[in-house]
């Protein structure tokens, strides 16, 4: 078993972050699209470690020294919880190869069990990435003794187990249920989605009992930022302050208690990962059609009716792309019955929110478009449209279309509760309809030109297309960046021109969008 | 109907491709294309139906240039790959509608159509479900149905007896004869030589990406002979030179 699982493993890691394409690759353009991909991990890195750096420094600055390591480790369990939760469920019961590997004579549970070590590596780098330059910074200011450094050398390996083994629980129960339906991606999907906005919804209760704290606490803000931390997440405190300490049984034990926690959850992985599966796998055939009337459909509803159709067949892809339109519309009927002072409490910024919220809708809605990984997403089909008489302006529009008819319903859900909610007159409705719809627009047709520009058509999970490609970090959050740009510009411009302003990032905008779509249609 | 002219395409960092290819297929011809594996059969098929661009050469169907008119070339003929991968998560009957609504195929037509091939191959009764349901043979049968749904002057067929049941194949032979009666032409590439020997009135042996012989089949295998046993000597030859 053990000998299983150690070549299982090697097969697992080896394309981590595609390093095996970028070393054995002969074609360039592979290699160039793992280095841009790499690339786009380094960049985002490198603001992780800014902010990360910033924030334990800012900790420092303010004497509250001791909470850096806790809040380190917390930020970086709510990551990969966040991350696993979406993620983790068809990483482990990906059906990709498992035929292959059923005519192995190999143990289910080695399987498994590979696949919850490349999980756990995955993690480890990701909790690494948030944890180093924090604790750099610590120690670079406060200068711990040898004790520091052992006890957060014995207790940092168990940091990623419970967040990963909560995020297993969560992935396991939804492809668990789905399993059992015939619609196992679509219910997937709806599982996920709810377990997202339940977080969100528990995360907002948790900052409504924060203003409940005793006043008395605030006198000290490094015992309420750790009864906060507490709040949160419990051995994120325990770890940190074991490491602080130099208490090297008690790191010792909080990361022994994170692996009798995972070693738990893991078992019952293993458990039933033959049974998820083979029930994943199995598929429902009635074998009882008889032809009847058909129909025929314009060249452009029949591609955007497939598009539709490709979007809803996979709950990864859905789960990704739908939470940011949710919480568009969460966020404006949030406005209409709380009023603007919630979103003013949320984004403390010395501008007028009111202004500014036609760019948050718009950015919530394009957080993440169906665009920017839609051509990745016909990876081996691509040769059916490629082989059809179809021009690349046919192709693409269906993709468009598809997700600017996806973005409606919410768009106008939206606007219909922001128009109640804030009370405009006709010239502040103009711009809060016209803004979001600009910028959606834009945000599809730019998720087209980087996915046509990052394709990556042979994947074996569609995990690493809607989570891991270069494609959708640049292209899904296009149109959030741009957003937040230009929120951030007519924040700071006297309110008098704001009007000029809008109607220039407008015209901006759309002429943007009509040059990117022209040169995305001339692609081959 | 169908002319490559000294069609090149080589990989990059790999010494596998196709040289200098020329080949002519006639409105009536079943034209084999046989070779060893890697020999470069589906990369000159991809180059013709315009999934894979070339280095060097051309490429026209019916007088129209693939690189230049595509869309002109491409409502001319069907593409089966070897391995049929089609949308899975659509049901047989969507899929076929989806390549009839490309093709704009008629309502009426296409019902008649998928009646007529879908009860010679047996798959009518399956249209209903996912595809992702459907065996290697299912897919084969769906894709060739999609093929004939749009009535195409030209096939151009990657291997596509493998995975068929005897019944399903002797109707796709039959399918090929009719299409080349009315005036089409097929173009299609295989390993079973005694298929091809008894199907096709044109072969076209290709070895390393080059083409070693070519012609009407009765000119290549002389009476008594097999083009199993032509193939062998053709390649020891190429490999003794």
């Amino acid at each position: 078993m053990l000998r299983q699982i150690r070549i299982l493993t090697k097969l697992e890691l080896c394309n981590l972050y595609g390093l095996n394409v970028l070393r054995f690759s002969k074609d360039k353009k592979s290699k160039q699209k793992t280095v841009g991909l790499l690339m786009a991990w380094a960049i985002l890195l490198a603001m992780l470690i800014g902010y990360v750096g910033g924030l334990s420094y800012g900790l420092i600055y303010l004497g509250l020294e001791e909470a850096v390591p806790a809040y380190l480790i917390t930020i970086s369990s709510l990551l990969i919880f966040v991350f696993g939760m979406l993620k983790v469920g068809s990483a482990i019961f990906r059906k990709e190869g498992y035929d292959i590997l059923c005519a192995f004579p190999l143990a289910m549970g080695a399987v498994a069990i590979s696949r919850l070590i490349k999980i756990y590596v995955e993690y480890f780098l990701m909790m690494l990435a948030v944890l180093l330059p924090g604790i750099l910074v610590y120690t670079w200011n406060i200068r711990p003794d040898a004790g520091f450094y052992l006890a957060g050398l014995l207790g940092i390996w168990g940091i990623p187990l419970i967040p990963m083994a909560a995020s297993i629980l969560m992935g396991t129960l939804i492809a668990g249920v789905s399993s059992r339906m015939r619609r196992k991606s679509l219910i997937a999907a709806v599982l996920s989605i709810l377990a997202v906005l339940g977080i969100m919804y528990g995360s907002l209760r948790l900052s409504v009992m924060d203003g409940n704290i005793d006043p008395e606490m605030l006198k000290n803000l490094s015992a309420s930022i750790m009864i906060l931390l507490k709040r949160i997440y419990p051995p994120a405190v325990w770890l940190g302050m074991a490491i602080i300490r130099g208490d090297v049984f008690g790191a010792v034990l909080c990361a022994c208690l994170s692996l009798a926690v995972f070693g738990a959850v893991a078992a019952g992985v293993v458990f039933s990962f033959e049974k998820i599966s083979q029930s994943l796998c199995s598929s429902f055939a009635k074998h009882n059609y008889r032809m009847g009337k058909l129909k025929a459909d314009s060249l452009l509803r029949s591609l955007c009716k497939r598009e539709f159709r490709r979007y809803f067949s996979s709950s990864i892809y859905v789960t990704n792309t739908i939470i940011g339109p949710i919480m568009g519309c969460v966020l404006s009927g949030t406005l209409l019955f709380s009023g603007t002072d919630t979103l003013k409490e949320f984004l403390p910024l010395p501008v007028d929110i009111d202004g500014i919220v036609p760019f948050v809708i718009a950015g919530a809605m394009c957080m993440m478009t169906t665009t920017a990984t839609s051509i990745s997403m016909e990876g081996k089909h691509w040769w059916i449209l490629k082989s059809l008489p179809l021009s690349t302006k046919n192709i693409l529009d269906g993709k468009i279309l598809m997700n600017l008819l996806l973005l409606l319903p919410f768009y106008l859900l939206s606007e219909l509760l922001l128009i109640f909610a804030l009370e405009p007159d006709a010239g502040e409705i103009l711009w809060l309809a016209l803004i979001p719809a600009v910028i959606i627009l834009f945000s599809c047709v730019y998720g087209i030109t980087v996915n046509l520009h990052f394709p990556v058509m042979e994947w074996e999970s569609e995990v690493r297309i809607v989570k891991q490609s270069a494609s959708s970090m640049l292209g899904g959050m296009g149109g959030l960046i741009l957003a937040i740009l230009c929120a951030a510009a007519v924040g700071l411009v006297p309110k008098e021109y704001t009007a000029y302003l809008k109607a220039g990032i407008c015209a901006a905008i759309l002429t943007a969008t009509a040059v990117l779509y022209r040169l995305n249609n001339r692609e081959n | 109907m169908l002319k490559i002219e000294h069609l090149t395409k080589h990989y990059k960092g790999s010494n596998k491709g196709v040289s200098d290819l020329s080949l002519h297929i006639a409105p009536g011809d079943i034209y084999a294309f046989i070779g060893h594996n890697g020999a470069g059969k589906t990369t000159t098929l991809k180059c013709v139906a315009g999934i894979q661009d070339f280095d060097a050469g051309a490429i026209q169907i019916d007088g129209n240039d693939i690189r230049k008119t595509p869309l002109a070339c491409k409502r001319l003929f069907a593409y089966i790959p070897d391995n049929p991968d089609l949308y899975e998560y659509l049901t047989g009957i969507q899929y076929l509608n989806f390549t009839a609504d490309i093709f704009g195929i008629g309502a009426w037509e296409r019902e008649e159509r998928i009646k007529e091939y879908g009860e010679a191959f047996e798959i009518t009764a399956s249209l209903g479900d996912l595809i992702s349901t459907y065996s290697h043979g299912m897919k084969q049968k769906l894709a060739l149905l999609s093929a004939f749904v749009h009535r195409p002057k030209l096939l151009i067929l990657d291997e596509p007896f493998v995975g068929l049941d005897p019944k399903a194949a002797v109707i796709l032979k039959d399918t090929m004869r009719a299409i080349c009666a009315g005036g089409g032409a097929i173009f299609f590439s295989t390993h079973v030589l005694d298929v091809a020997q008894k199907l096709c009135n044109k072969v076209a042996i290709i070895k390393d990406g080059t083409l070693v012989a070519s012609g009407n089949m009765e000119e290549i295998v002389k009476q008594g002979q097999s083009l199993e046993s032509i193939f062998m000597e053709v390649v020891e030859h190429v490999e003794a030179n």
